[in-house]
């Protein structure tokens, strides 16, 4: 009877997720501006020490965003917070693998420039993936 | 851990988001209570035992 009422979110869901939105859109937005300015202005093969303040830049919204998922792991309820927390380890021992195995690759010669992007993006692709399993394991 | 909490919401004819409401949870947490996927709090569950106007061991049973 209330099965296609129970695949609705609730108006506190609704404003959880309005908040995190705003708040990290507020960030990918000030990144975006940030690696604009840097590609624009910043001299990032010149020769002053400039150069590492302006590679270091987008690091400004990026601990934005790291305050916008703190301040969204506070807002959840508790059963949300154990299945993030569980996202979160399993993208930590992601990120570990991944650098482990370019680390041992490298004593083999391997030397990769991207490895803290592949890095990174395994964290954030294990996090992805599992953050969309657990939401469509509770419909 | 079992429980009567889809069984109590239908009574009331409630959603799973109108109940998550009453209780300032999401309605995934609901679905995870009502399909056994996850046991609350102590706080929680008087939460939902006041709602319903239930003792915590008439609603949770081991």
């Amino acid at each position: 009877m209330t099965s296609k009422l129970d695949t609705t979110y609730s108006r506190g869901d609704r404003a959880r997720a309005r908040a995190y939105a705003r708040e990290f859109a507020v960030g990918i937005v000030a990144y975006v501006l940030v690696i604009g300015a840097v590609i624009a202005w910043g001299d990032l093969s010149g020769p002053g020490w400039q150069r590492y303040v302006w590679a270091l830049l987008p690091l400004i919204p990026t601990l934005w965003l790291v305050v916008v998922v703190w301040r969204h792991v506070q807002r959840v309820d508790e059963y949300q917070r154990q299945l993030l927390l569980r996202q979160l380890a399993a993208a930590f021992a992601a990120m570990v693998g991944v650098s482990v195995t370019l680390g041992l690759l490298s004593f083999a010669g391997l030397s990769m420039t991207l490895a803290p992007w592949i890095i990174y993006g395994a964290g954030m692709l294990t996090w992805g993936v599992l953050a969309i399993l657990d939401s469509r394991g509770s419909r | 851990m079992n429980n009567c909490l889809r069984e109590l919401r239908a009574e009331r004819g409630w959603s799973q988001a109108q109940l998550a409401d009453e209780l300032d949870v999401s309605r995934q947490t609901i679905n995870a209570l009502e399909t056994g996927k996850f046991d609350p709090s102590l706080p929680l569950a008087f939460k939902i035992a006041e709602l319903f106007g239930r003792k915590i061991e008439d609603i949770f049973q081991p």
